[in-house]
């Protein structure tokens, strides 16, 4: 293939939508690096003052802005990882630098080399491989998104179709209506899987009655949260799944265009995305008058560029319209001021995978799949000292514990769990008599946490708090937009008196400081990574008062 | 995602609760415009009132019965029936960690008065919330630019608190979009194109990232040479004297010296908008090739100084020499576009009451 | 303007010609980009590709001193696509009917030949133009200054006319005044054909009036433009007192200019420094500057507005008024015992029926724009809004026609004048005030990178530039924003006096010099 020229490219992505970070992938990959012409050829195609482009750039950990940047192999640091020899790989890898959690802590430890994932825990050791498959569901559970996940052949569109794909998204089509559809979905109880849980019925049913045309749905596959690495085996092994969930979103809400805007660190997740898009355009299934109905939906894929802040929707909003990603100010909410001020749906790939299913079995079948008065599965995915890590889609209300023992085998032998990270790492640390709660909203916030997105990460007694804790808000610092000031300095101050590099040497002095601080950040930040950040800090302190104790008095 | 996903109702009542007080406001309206029209001292310092909202500082947080936390009033929609509080322990507490946070990134908290109009806010805000107190120390922010060598903007970000108000002036007031912000979180900093100089930017040194920096890390270079000149320093409303805008401006004067010029916020034409001329092309009136004396010409054919009343003599007997010896017609007057109305009026009165003709133009042809 | 700065960025359609806003009016400019930013459309007319031309929806690329063509062009395309605004011609206008069969003869295509614009742009910028619901022209002296500059004007209004765009919010017709208090010497009836507040001369009224006033019957015919007394010194002409310009670097054929004021018996001059002008004078009486004097200044939106003193002046230096009133007394003219420009204001609103509700107490805060005929009146932001002052607007059927002077063998370039950001006419201030040189230190010519290898230069280099009146050596600068053909200076430098090429016609109606078009040869030195 020859290179194209800046020239071609620019006509090539000018007037489609959402054209910058596409034309700018190209560029990257193109030269290994974003130089200085190719910007200001990107500036002036797309008519973005060249200041603006250039800071919007540096932004993003993945913008290589030196020669053979993008060849530098990147290897993941995240909280896992560096349990797992993430470090002396990093050393033994000619020119590699870290990057953060890339969302494969099943199978670590992971390096991004050009435009495709590496495993393996030597340098010499490392392979291409296929996302792990979910470990398979204890007997007696049902499951949603992973009932058919793990039969071969089911990423392609017969595979998929051979147990029911795309029969809810044709009788919707054919046989029913936006509201009736927006219904079922509301009496799901299926609520929003990205963490933030808001009900998916409602969502839609705002974006429906929303002025503005045209509607958006946007797939929020910006996985970057530590520890979380469910949507990467749905969107490897059931990608028609979420397209049919946006197809359903896009007739329910009369949207005619949609995006997966997908995280970096997933290359090998694009082309099966793009593939599986292409197959079912190919099927009438996307595009122009959808099973020869009048319904259009056109769907694109767009991929970021490293920023975890663009998982949280409006600055992926921001990111998507090719803007500086600080997350917006609401109200107004992305349901009626959404991707270019229009209405739009932003779901999680885990929601709109659970879209058709549900429409398929119907509204009481999902909620009966949960446990208790919980309605439906959330997909977990659990990592660290744990036998068998995984993803496992659990019924709502299922004890960690018997996750953790019953379903992955329990801790190492000779190790007892000493704490767990929820949401993620944003929701702070459980331990001791906390570990004994059930994995729903309502029990964990109980405790002081959250579910979130359902990374759970296991810290056997092993393991030294401090250094997890310091690890984890280093990872918040690294991340903070820089927007808010609360989130811009508690997240670096917090960082620096984990690391004992900063801070008062008396223990009440400390203490007060970070309490002060967190309270502020978790009352006052603009978006939801200053406000969790803390709970890290703040579950440090009341689960293991002695060690940070003797951090802080230690002599430095 | 909260559940107030319309962000409040929509009825015709147009009164809200500010701290107990019913207050009435125009839909559309902020809760902190509202608040400040009420004279409620609410801090901030990403705040422009000639830019959108911001939200960045977190100073202006009130609270909103009904919400589990503080808001940011400034991006806050006021809403009927709202429930307003505007001071309280808890909000004391967070604006002032907020500021303690601040003056933690900061080498100097106090710059001189000089730097420009919005300059001292921060320290102002650190002394009415006691916050001078070294708590929450670390590394500081930002790196500063002491290789750019433009006479006319300061570029100290290593006293830079990233409230990008100078970003969104160049961006919103002025359109320019010259400076933009770089890398995130704690290394945010202010920057141009390529992080280079501003003279290799798109900037046109208007001055108005140096007049709505809260804390004098942009700075007017040209005020500062005059930081030593001794005296206080007076404020004085004036109308720049370049283009046919008519922009307002306060020369600020020390002593008799104009040493710089603040912007009018409230300047009828410009809203504390300026360009380079009218912001740092004043001081041409102080300079050394000023005439301060009448100037005639001598036998010798130079000019030489002479006193009022020798050159007016001088000048009325040159001029009436012509009118005496070759008509009224002979003598022809030229007005300035530049000097005050009251010039051209008088120059014009000059030959119609003094000769009756009108043989007399401005520049304005040319 | 017709309409206030405030509604500069409330147009959903802008038409900028011949005005370079960003670098002359970088002020009023951002109100453009206000409204360009809220998804207003921007049309830009300008010889050369200026920054408004980066920011432009369409770039109208016109050869200098085609403004006409280009008019005609797209009032061709407002009539044929039906565009007109009807009951707006027929309520407020007159001679539309003639107007509108004139256009018949001007399709883009033709003006495209004239003005070396694509029809198509021509067409675009029409039907945007045609179709606004507040469309908005600013134009400056890009316009005016050409031997045609009021047919050009006038073909600005026809647009106007045609389609209704005036008298409203965000519309109207808005020249930009390029001095700081150009309007208010108009204004104070510095002028050979107007009293003050553009009562006109000719009119015995006025002139019964002014006799009342001033005690002196004043001619009944205009006087004569500076233009015109240029020509006529040494010969009519036989002294002068020119007050704060520097007429021999300012005004056009310096040469022609310098001979003019030696050959006068007597010259005074009043300025803040010692001119080239001044060098010129029998008399040169120092005067108060900006920030020394109490006043007031008219601005582009005729807003009225205070001057402070601030600091004293030098020496003894002394305010315009007063030294213009002092030479008179001194000549013996009755009516110019003054204590402070109050009185000479509170004087000028007595007179002028624009000013005649304000004085000096009530413009303390700029809040008036005139007319402000009586006292309680509010003032007038915006003008035409129910009927023109001449009752219904008049269409003109302009014609293109030729600059005075155009290209040929000898001289195959067009020069093309104007200003630059950091430095104002002959920098006696802007050269003056620290820092400036950083910005701007030396003139220089704009060329298009072709031409200056087609013609031997560098980018850099030194050039002799002549047009048939003169030379002048100028370094090169090779830049994209000059088109093949023409080049641009500015009028900023002394050691590079452009004035000594221009000045090859006039305006017959205004007098104003076609200082836009200049046909020059440009060689190596």
């Amino acid at each position: 293939m020859t290179r194209p020229s800046d020239e071609q490219l620019h006509e090539r992505w000018r007037d489609q939508p959402a054209p910058l970070l596409p034309l700018l992938h190209e560029l990257h990959e193109r030269d290994g690096y974003l130089s200085e012409e190719a910007l200001r050829g990107v500036a002036k195609a797309l008519r973005i003052p060249i200041a603006e482009l250039f800071g919007t750039v540096t932004f993003y950990h993945h913008f290589a802005r030196e020669p053979g940047g993008l060849e530098a192999p990147r290897v993941c640091t995240g909280p896992v990882c560096r349990l797992r020899g993430a470090g002396d790989l990093l050393d033994s890898l000619d020119g590699a630098v870290s990057m953060p959690c890339s969302g494969r802590c099943d199978e670590p430890v992971p390096v991004l080399r050009g435009s495709s994932t590496l495993v393996g825990l030597a340098a010499d050791a490392l392979e291409s491989r296929p996302s792990p498959l979910p470990p398979a569901a204890p007997a007696g559970i049902e499951e949603c998104i992973f009932a058919e996940m793990r039969t071969e052949g089911r990423a392609g569109l017969e595979g998929y179709r051979s147990s029911g794909g795309y029969d809810a998204l044709k009788t919707a089509v054919l046989e029913s209506t936006g509201p009736e559809v927006i219904r079922t979905i509301t009496d799901s109880g299926l609520a929003g899987r990205g963490g933030a849980g808001f009900p998916t019925g409602r969502k839609w049913s705002a974006v429906a009655d929303a002025a503005g045309d045209p509607k958006t749905i946007v797939c929020n596959a910006d996985e970057g949260e530590p520890g979380c690495f469910k949507d990467r085996v749905i969107m490897d092994y059931d990608p028609h799944a979420v397209i049919e969930g946006m197809a359903l979103a896009a007739f329910a809400t009369g949207a005619t265009r949609g995006f997966i805007y997908l995280r970096y660190e997933y290359p090998e997740t694009e082309g099966i995305l793009e593939a599986a898009i292409a197959e079912a355009e190919a099927a009438g299934l996307l595009g122009d008058g959808i099973l020869g109905s009048d319904v259009d939906f056109k769907l694109y894929v767009r991929r970021g560029a490293g920023a975890y802040i663009c998982g949280e929707e409006t600055s992926l909003l921001n990111s998507l319209e090719g803007k500086h990603p600080f997350p917006r100010n609401r109200p107004p909410y992305p349901v009626t001021h959404g991707f270019e001020g229009l209405p739009t749906v932003v779901n999680n790939v885990e929601t709109l995978a659970a879209c058709a299913p549900i429409l398929r079995n119907g509204p009481d079948w999902y909620r009966g799949l949960g446990r208790g008065d919980n309605a439906g599965t959330k997909i977990i995915s659990l990592s660290g000292d744990v036998v068998r890590p995984g993803n496992y889609e659990i019924p709502l209300g299922l004890p960690l514990r018997e996750l953790i023992d019953d379903w992955a085998g329990g801790a190492y032998e000779g190790r007892n769990v000493q704490a767990v990270t929820m949401a993620g790492i944003s929701g702070g640390f459980l331990a001791g008599e906390d570990l004994d709660v059930d994995l729903d909203e309502a029990s964990v916030r109980e405790r002081g946490s959250m579910l979130g997105a359902g990374g759970i990460m296991v810290f056997d007694d092993s393991r030294d708090m401090i250094d997890v804790a310091h690890s984890a808000m280093e990872f918040f610092a690294h991340e903070s937009c820089g927007k808010c000031f609360p989130c811009r300095i508690g997240t670096q101050r917090l960082t620096e008196r984990l690391a004992g590099k900063a801070g008062p040497k008396e223990l009440s002095d400390w203490l007060d400081e970070v309490r002060d601080l967190g309270e502020t950040m978790k009352e006052t930040s603009a978006c939801g990574l200053g406000m969790a950040a803390p709970l890290i800090s703040e579950s440090l302190v009341k689960y293991f008062p002695e060690r940070v104790a003797q951090h802080v008095t230690s002599v430095r | 995602m909260s559940d107030n996903i319309d962000g409040g109702g929509n009825g015709a009542l147009s009164t809200m609760t500010l701290d107990g007080e019913d207050v009435g406001f125009t839909p559309g309206e902020t809760v902190y415009e509202v608040s400040e029209r009420y004279r409620r001292e609410i801090p901030t310092l990403c705040y422009d009132e000639r830019l959108e909202p911001f939200g960045g500082c977190r100073l202006c947080i009130v609270e909103v019965e009904g919400s589990h936390n503080p808001v940011a009033s400034c991006t806050t929609k006021a809403a009927p029936g709202m429930k307003v509080t505007t001071k309280s322990g808890r909000l004391d507490m967070h604006r002032r960690v907020l500021l303690e946070l601040v003056a933690s990134e900061n080498r100097d908290l106090d710059v001189d008065p000089m730097s420009g109009y919005a300059s001292g806010e921060m320290a102002t805000l650190l002394d009415r919330y006691d916050a001078r107190t070294g708590r929450f120390l670390g590394m500081q922010s930002g790196t500063s630019h002491p290789d750019d060598p433009n006479p006319f903007i300061l570029r100290d970000y290593e006293n830079c608190i990233s409230c990008f108000r100078c970003v969104r002036v160049c961006a919103e007031q002025e359109g320019d979009y010259a400076i933009s912000v770089m890398n995130r979180g704690f290394g945010t900093q202010i920057t141009t194109e390529f992080d280079g100089i501003l003279k290799d930017s798109a900037c046109t040194f208007c001055g108005q990232c140096i007049q709505t920096c809260p804390t004098g890390a942009l700075a007017d270079l040209k005020a500062l040479a005059s930081k030593d000149v001794p005296g206080e320093t007076k404020l004085t409303r004036t109308i720049c004297p370049y283009c046919g805008v008519g922009c307002s401006v306060d020369l600020m004067t020390r002593g008799d010296q104009v040493v710089g010029v603040l912007p009018a916020m409230d300047g009828p034409a410009n809203h504390g908008a300026l360009c380079v001329k009218g912001q740092f092309a004043f001081d041409f009136i102080g300079h050394k090739d000023r005439l301060d004396t009448p100037l005639v010409r001598g036998d010798d054919g130079q000019l030489h100084p002479a006193t009022w009343d020798d050159a007016l003599d001088k000048a009325a007997a040159g001029l009436l020499a012509a009118v005496d010896n070759h008509g009224r017609h002979s003598l022809y007057v030229v007005a300035s576009g530049r000097a005050p109305t009251e010039a051209a009026y008088m120059m014009q009165k000059f030959v119609r009451a003094g000769l009756g003709t009108s043989y007399i133009d401005n520049c304005s042809r040319a | 303007m017709s309409n206030p700065l405030a509604d500069m960025d409330k147009p959903d359609v802008i038409f900028c010609i011949g005005t370079n806003m960003t670098e002359c009016h970088p002020v009023a400019a951002t109100g453009i980009k206000r409204a360009l930013a809220n998804g207003a459309k921007l049309i830009v007319a300008d010889p050369r590709h200026i920054v408004l031309a980066d920011l432009a929806d369409v770039y109208l690329p016109l050869r200098v001193g085609t403004d006409s063509a280009l008019l005609l062009g797209m009032a061709h395309v407002i009539a044929r696509e039906g565009l007109v605004d009807q009951a707006f011609m027929d309520a407020r206008t007159t001679e539309g009917m003639a107007f509108l069969e004139h256009v018949e003869r001007f399709p883009p295509e033709w003006a495209e030949e004239i003005t070396g614009v694509p029809a198509a742009d021509i067409e675009q910028a029409a039907l945007w133009y045609g179709r606004a619901e507040r469309g908005a022209i600013y134009y400056t002296l890009g316009v005016t200054e050409h031997i045609c500059g009021v047919e050009n004007v006038q073909g600005l209004c026809n647009l106007v006319l045609m389609t209704g765009n005036i008298g409203r919010e965000g519309t109207g017709i808005n020249p930009m005044r390029g001095q700081n208090n150009i309007q208010g010497a108009g204004d104070a009836g510095a002028l050979p054909n107007n009293y003050p507040g553009f009562q006109p001369v000719t009119d015995p009224e006025n002139q019964e009036k002014f006799e009342k006033l001033y005690g002196k019957k004043v001619d009944l015919e205009n006087g004569i433009t500076k233009v015109t007394a240029l020509e006529m010194c040494g010969d009519q002409i036989r002294a002068m007192f020119i007050d704060g310009e520097n007429t021999l670097v300012s005004d056009p054929d310096r040469a022609h200019c310098e001979k003019a004021l030696r050959s006068l018996d007597f010259l005074v001059v009043a300025d803040l420094f010692l001119t080239e002008t001044a060098e010129l004078a029998d008399v040169v009486f120092p005067v108060a500057a900006w920030g020394e004097v109490d006043g007031t200044q008219t601005n582009t939106e005729r807003r009225i507005q205070r001057l402070r003193a601030a600091v004293p002046s030098p020496g003894v230096a002394r305010p315009d008024w007063w030294v213009i009133s002092a030479l008179a007394k001194r000549m013996g003219f009755q009516g110019f015992e003054y204590e402070g420009a109050e009185q000479v204001f509170n004087e000028l609103c007595e007179v002028s029926p624009i000013y005649h509700g304000v004085d000096w107490d009530k413009v303390e805060e700029g809040a008036y724009q005139w007319p402000v005929p009586f006292d309680g009146h509010p003032g007038t932001p915006m003008l035409h809004s129910d009927e023109f002052v001449n009752g219904r607007g008049i269409f003109n059927l302009v014609e293109q026609r030729d600059p005075a002077e155009t290209v040929d063998d000898d001289y195959p370039v067009w020069l093309t004048t104007g200003r630059r950001l950091a430095s104002y006419h002959t920098r006696t201030q802007t050269g003056r005030s620290a820092g400036i040189d950083y910005l701007l230190s030396e003139e220089s010519l704009e060329i298009h990178p072709d031409d200056v290898d087609e013609w031997g230069l560098a980018d850099r280099s030194w050039a002799i530039m002549s047009s048939r009146r003169g030379s002048v050596r100028v370094r090169v600068k090779a830049t994209k924003r000059s088109p093949r053909g023409t080049v641009f200076t500015t009028f900023s430098f002394a050691d590079v006096p452009v004035n000594a090429l221009t000045g090859g016609g006039y305006d017959p109606i205004t007098q104003t010099a076609e200082l836009k078009v200049c046909p020059v040869s440009v060689v190596p030195e």
